[in-house]
């Protein structure tokens, strides 16, 4: 029996100090307006009443005493369950600035202690590695008098980007000629919005994300298009004009697909494209698992499975057992759905063996293009071994791809788009641009856009990374409408206009000194250059120093 | 002026054997020329720069350029200069002009008046690309003017920065396309009157399309004629002085660009007019109707809280309540006492135990009190003091008679605990007591010391003088008068304890007293003589109780022996230590002897008196086989449900029949089983105590301050009692809300009032909680 005079102690016992998010509090501007412990979202920090002995000793008047002070104060809790995420949320509703969380410098031992009950530490967000190569690559060949000099200013620039199969000249004429189909397709901005579910998402932030990229079309003339991720689109979106922008994604738990074939014969146009998931660079070789608390009603209807249950995206698809056989069946069906005049096109993991899967696609006549997700994507939930060790990083990766292709001479035929930590320390610019001169045709972003468009408060540091539990506190990732209604459609809307037109400006500040405009400097990889020898010699581009 | 001749002077760009002069030769030669004259004649040669540096303190200068002219035509003109050009020129005419009038009677090329900050360029003809671009002005002079009669091309004043275009669209090159494409981009002052048609491609984040107003209509309609003049195109005044054909675009200001969104569509309006109408609705009123996404804030009140406050008030049990087996509640107790119901906190105690001053003031552990919360701040209540404080006050009411009858076969505290329960439910209780007197071992064995004789004289007497309790002394109970109480009573609780020593037959053991029988012959009026030395086997509390007994008889040391680490605890161990006992274990007897005893390992201790002190047993050959015994550690015991009772349903068994306890265990089984049997006979239900026990952590103890000296009366203790779960009623919540969302109201119910949070007001921020000294309030999820 533990008395309520002993203090415990076990060996998951926690201090403050040993967590890594600790909360800075002033007593001396806090007003107790309760805000702060109303708004956090784990209910880590609650208002603490505290004693203070002051011992009154007068040893020459012979009189000793104590009296005692109580003080108040918002204070953190310590248990692993109630650990402070350090999102800053009570920060933001402190009206006194009293309240902000601090990163521990010390080494957080509640990370040794993520493991309660023998179930290893799962979370959301992202890889907490803050480096990344991609920010250390230049664009170092700069036009000075000897191309044309570009405004990025006052010139225009053609900045978008193929997704489809580009037939050889030959051979297209030769089709166009004879009548005979020529794979489908689109010109697309090269920063594409990847796959992020309507589940994982919220109904605002989806909806918000899609109103954005509307606005970037039909307003702004930024052929932005966006990912689904796994997990359907409103029946209403996918009879809407907006399918257009929309890659409607399939994987392995076919979630939603009743919805969108049920759909196919009142559409009033084709989806972007289709993404065909096989791997995600966050989680390599790992499901999803969509936790039931956030299967509300709404994204059971849309999913067309029963409410409050886990559905689980197996890591693989349950029927597919070759390449040879995924790219045949899968892609040759999705093509068929929609009369082969959709790009149809895998996404699978940075990995070592994404060549093969490149070589595969190459001799499919179907397959319109290639996307490689690296290890720095992120994810709405998995476990931390698999996020932080398992994967491969899409530099490399990308670059070995599209270099087996021009040893093939087929460059310009089966794009390559690549994905994972674009943007990942705020550079999403430079990242895209760098992998599109590494040989992409074009980049997916996810986290960044959320960042971006939504205030996202997730961060390498660990910060916040609570997309798992439903308790987003900005509304992005739960299905909660207490907490999804923080979001406003519009405002992330608008986020997502203003997002793409600083990158369309970058683009061209970066463009303009290259001397291009007229086409996107896909494999110009003359034109950068990075500091580290070992880099540079991988990717084999310029040593710069 | 002054001797100059005023006649013109001609300067050559080709030499005399046909040579084309160089552009710098052809330069000095103007120079020395402009000495001489301020009227040239230039037959230039695509000579460059030329029309330039002519200082204005010497001028003014009038050049006539005849011949092919180069690039750059009035360079760096200065104010003064008049330079007409009479064929077409080449690029960049005007170029840093800084005041001269250039006109060119044909058209230019590129870059007319690139980056001019004063003067005026007029053209006959059209213009090529990127026409007024960079143009500047100074305030401090005239704004620089570029006048085309035709069109002009592509890029068109780019970063115009406060130079005025004219251009009039007459024989254009393009007449659908009088300013080219993108004109104005970068333009950040001045403007562009215009005429004619446009592919409409101007910047629409730099100037703005307007139509003249009255004084910008008289600014071009006052100098036109002179544009005119100059190219000798009079004919066309009446045709461009058509006010309707002629718009302006205008530089945007920084301030209106600042005001304008990001994107040229403010995005509510693209939502309601262009997103809205592609879904007629609505784009998830399929899956969800209905569905509410309008947009909340961080805090929010009402349904819109994802947490709200509960006013728990005595849904879990307080420590004392919960661990004391009889489940006295003591915080209700402390509670009438601060309410001063005095004589109603008095009854309180005496309805859950006729023995309050004997158990709960003397010999006790107060197991209620080991996880007393006031240790979190200073010490527990001090419950015995409150116990004893009960032993003159008289017994509760009793209930009307039932007419029902309950035998008890024991008269010690459960089989007392029991008759007292039924006598307040007015049903007959008869004990029947094998001894002569009330309490069990109790009164038999407990030295005076431990428990005063006063108080248990008080209570006995208290109790005897109960309305419907019967008692029966000296009944030896058998097979047979258990039979006939069965018949006789409605019901029979067994409540004989353990009355039949442990021995252990090691050789000698016949010599060995057993406690029971010492300690009662101990307390008796004929007390047992001891040796000067005394081994007791067993050291349990009961062998300290007989330790003590034995130093009080004569003994001179007392070794209390044990085969495991002793068990003895709290007063008695400390009593017997305090008169000089001391404990030896592990120790195995071997045999005792006229010596003393000796151990398995052959050593002797000395001793004249050994006592044995390993436990009694029950003694229950007068049951019946209906009521079924279970055999534990070669004893019998009744087993028993969670009231007490026992395979037959007729009989309850009660305190140490069950298993071995502590006298409030018995008192708390005698209230059980009789609660039990009221509850059947009222035909209720009856239900075990149930309240779970407060979770400490949720009581604020930091309101409370250490005092250094505990409470020395009840009222002093019940002033420090914490309330643990239920309501003090001391209006902190009300106070800390920091919305002002709770209130106390007065409502029909036991406590009489109860505290509320208004859902409207209520931010679920948890401070109630944090701050509600008792543990009452908490936060529920809310979904």
């Amino acid at each position: 029996m533990v008395s309520i005079q002993s203090i415990p102690s076990n060996p998951s016992s926690l201090t403050h100090v040993d967590l890594q998010w600790i909360i800075n509090h002033r007593e001396d501007r806090c007003t107790l307006c309760g805000k702060c412990t109303s708004v956090c979202p784990k209910e880590s920090i609650y208002l603490a009443y505290r004693r203070q002995r002051m011992p009154k000793l007068d040893i020459q008047k012979n009189r000793r005493g104590s009296e005692y002070r109580v003080f108040t104060g918002v204070r953190q809790r310590t248990q692993p369950a109630n650990r402070c995420i350090g999102c800053g949320m009570c920060a933001q509703v402190c009206p006194n600035e009293a309240i902000a969380p601090a990163p521990n410098a010390n080494d957080p031992r509640v990370k040794l202690l993520s493991n309660d009950k023998g179930e290893a530490w799962k979370r959301g967000g992202r890889r907490n590695v803050r480096e990344s190569l991609l920010d250390r690559i230049m664009f170092n060949r700069i036009s000075m008098l000897t191309d044309p000099a570009l405004d990025a200013g006052r010139h225009e620039f053609q900045l978008n980007t193929l997704l489809g199969r580009v037939l050889p000249p030959d051979e297209y004429l030769r089709r166009k000629a004879s009548g005979e189909w020529i794979p489908p397709v689109r010109e697309i901005f090269p920063f594409v919005i990847g796959s992020m579910s309507f589940g994982a998402l919220s109904p605002n932030m989806w909806l918000g994300l899609l109103q954005g990229v509307a606005y970037c079309n039909e307003v702004l003339g930024i052929p932005v298009v966006m990912a689904t991720g796994e997990g359907g689109c409103p029946p209403w979106v996918l009879r809407s004009p907006y399918l257009k922008y929309i890659i409607l994604q399939i994987a392995s738990g076919y979630f939603g697909w009743d919805e969108i074939i049920r759909a196919i014969p009142e559409m009033q146009c084709d989806p972007a494209a289709i993404e065909i998931k096989y791997g995600q660079g966050a989680k390599p070789g790992d499901g999803g698992l969509l936790m039931w608390f956030k299967v509300s009603k709404l994204i059971a209807r849309l999913r067309g499975v029963p409410e409050g249950v886990d559905l689980p995206s197996p890591p693989v698809h349950q029927t597919l057992y070759s390449i040879e056989e995924s790219v045949m069946k899968m892609i040759q069906s999705l093509s068929m759905a929609w009369g082969f005049r959709v790009p149809v096109y895998p996404k699978i993991s940075g990995s070592t063996s994404a060549k093969s899967v490149l070589n595969n696609l190459v001799r499919n006549p179907y397959a319109s293009a290639l996307l490689i997700d690296g290890v720095d994507g992120g994810t709405g939930a998995a476990y931390n071994v698999s996020m932080d060790a398992t994967g491969h990083p899409i530099a490399s990766n990308l670059r070995e791809c599209y270099l087996d292709l021009v040893a093939q001479g087929r460059q310009n035929e089966i794009p390559l788009f690549a994905a994972g930590g674009v943007g990942k320390n705020g550079n999403v610019t430079q990242n895209g641009l760098g992998l599109i001169m590494l040989g992409a045709s074009g980049v997916h972003i996810g986290k960044y856009i959320m960042q971006s468009a939504s205030g996202c408060l997730g961060s390498e540091r660990n910060r916040c990374n609570v997309c798992n539990i439903g308790i987003c506190p900005k509304g992005i990732t739960s299905q909660n409408p207490k907490l999804y209604r923080r979001l406003d459609p519009d405002k992330v809307a608008e986020r997502v206009a203003e997002t793409f037109m600083a990158i369309r400006t970058e683009m061209r500040k970066v463009l303009a000194p290259l001397g291009r405009s007229q086409s996107l400097p896909i494999g110009m990889s003359d034109a950068i250059g990075i500091d580290d020898p070992a880099a540079a010699e991988r990717l084999k581009i310029k040593y710069i120093c | 002026m002054s001797g100059k001749k005023q006649d013109a002077i001609t300067v050559k760009g080709i030499d005399n054997s046909g040579q084309r002069i160089s552009s710098k030769d052809f330069e000095e030669l103007v120079q020395a020329a402009a000495q001489d004259s301020n009227n040239l004649v230039l037959e230039a040669y695509g000579q460059h720069n030329v029309g330039g540096r002519l200082m204005p303190d010497k001028g003014p200068y009038s050049l006539r350029l005849t011949g092919p002219a180069g690039q750059r035509l009035g360079c760096m003109g200065q104010p003064g200069t008049k330079i007409v050009c009479e064929g077409p020129a080449s690029d960049d005419v005007g170029y840093l002009n800084i005041g001269a009038d250039i006109m060119v009677l044909g058209d230019a090329t590129n870059g007319v008046c690139n980056a001019m900050a004063q003067g005026r360029v007029m053209i006959k003809g059209s213009i090529g690309a990127r026409g007024l671009t960079m143009t500047k002005w100074n305030p401090d002079y005239v704004r620089p003017e570029l006048w085309v009669l035709g069109s002009v091309g592509d890029t068109f004043a780019e970063f115009n920065c406060g130079g005025i275009g004219v251009v009039c669209g007459i024989e254009a090159k393009n007449p659908d396309n009088v300013l080219g494409y993108r004109p104005c981009v970068g333009t950040v002052g001045g403007w562009v009157y215009y005429r004619g048609k446009t592919d409409d491609s101007y910047s629409r984040t730099n100037v703005k399309e307007i139509v003249p107003d009255d004084e910008q209509w008289q600014w071009l309609m006052d100098r036109m004629p002179e544009f005119l003049e100059s190219i000798d195109r009079m004919d066309l005044l009446e045709t461009l002085s058509v006010r309707d054909e002629w718009k302006i675009l205008m530089a945007i200001t920084p301030q209106e660009r600042a005001l304008m969104f990001s994107g040229p569509m403010p995005m509510a309006e693209f939502r309601t007019k262009v997103w809205d109408k592609a879904f007629g609705g609505d784009p998830l009123r399929d899956l969800a109707p209905g569905l509410d996404r309008s947009p909340i804030g961080l805090i929010e009140s009402g349904e819109l809280r994802r947490r709200r406050p509960y006013w728990a008030n005595h849904e879990s049990a307080a420590p004392c309540t919960f661990y004391c087996p009889v489940h006295i509640p003591t915080i209700d107790r402390l509670r009438l006492i601060r309410e001063g119901k005095l004589d109603d906190a008095y009854e309180l105690i005496l309805q859950h135990t006729p023995l309050p001053g004997s158990v709960c003031g003397a010999v006790c552990p107060n197991l209620c009190m080991e996880n007393c919360s006031r240790q979190g701040v200073d010490s527990s209540i001090d419950v015995a003091m409150l116990g004893r404080s009960v032993k003159d006050i008289a017994a509760p009411e009793t209930a009307k008679p039932t007419g029902n009858r309950v035998a008890i076969i024991g008269g010690g505290p459960g089989g007392m605990n029991a008759a007292w329960q039924l006598a307040q439910a007015g049903i007959e209780a008869h004990i029947f007591e094998k001894d002569d007197k009330l309490g069990g071992k109790l009164a038999q064995v407990i030295p005076w010391e431990r428990l005063p004789q006063a108080t248990w004289q008080a209570e006995i007497d208290r109790f005897m003088n109960m309305p419907n309790i019967k008692v029966h002394f000296g009944v030896t109970m058998d097979k047979e008068i258990f039979d006939e109480l069965k018949k006789d009573y409605d019901y029979v609780i067994v409540a004989v304890g353990t009355h039949e020593p442990r021995r252990i037959p090691f050789p000698g053991n016949e010599k060995v007293i057993a406690a029971l029988d010492f300690l009662k012959s101990a307390k008796s009026d004929k007390p047992p003589k001891v040796g000067k030395q005394v081994v007791i086997i067993g050291a349990g509390n009961v062998g300290c109780d007989v330790a003590c007994e034995a130093y009080k008889l004569g003994a001179e040391s007392v070794v209390l022996v044990d085969i495991q680490k002793p068990l003895a605890f709290g007063n008695e161990k400390a009593a017997a230590e305090g008169l000089g006992a001391t404990f030896r274990w592990p120790v195995m007897t071997k045999e005792v002897n006229d010596e003393g005893l000796v151990t398995a390992e052959g050593d002797l201790i000395p001793a004249q008196t050994v006592i044995i002190s390993i436990g009694d047993v029950p003694a229950l050959k007068f049951l019946s086989e209906t009521v079924e015994v279970i055999t534990v550690g070669g004893a019998g015991w009744v087993k028993t449900n969670e009231a007490g009772l026992t395979s037959d349903e007729k009989v309850y068994a009660v305190g140490d029949v069950e298993r071995p306890g502590l006298a409030t265990n018995a008192l708390g089984s005698g209230k059980k089983a009789a609660d039990s049997i009221i509850s059947s006979i009222r035909g209720e239900e009856w239900k075990p105590f149930e309240k779970k026990l407060i979770d400490q952590k949720t009581l604020t103890l930091e309101h409370y301050c250490p005092e250094p000296t505990v409470g020395d009366s009840p009222e002093a203790e019940a002033d420090r009692c914490l309330s643990c779960g239920k309501c003090k009623d001391c209006h902190l919540c009300e106070t800390i809300c920091p919305t002002g969302a709770i209130s106390r109201r007065e409502v029909p119910s036991d406590f009489g009032y109860e505290y509320i949070a208004d859902d409207n007001k209520c931010i679920a921020c948890g401070f109630c909680r944090d701050t509600c000294p008792c543990g009452i309030w908490m936060l529920q999820p809310f979904e």
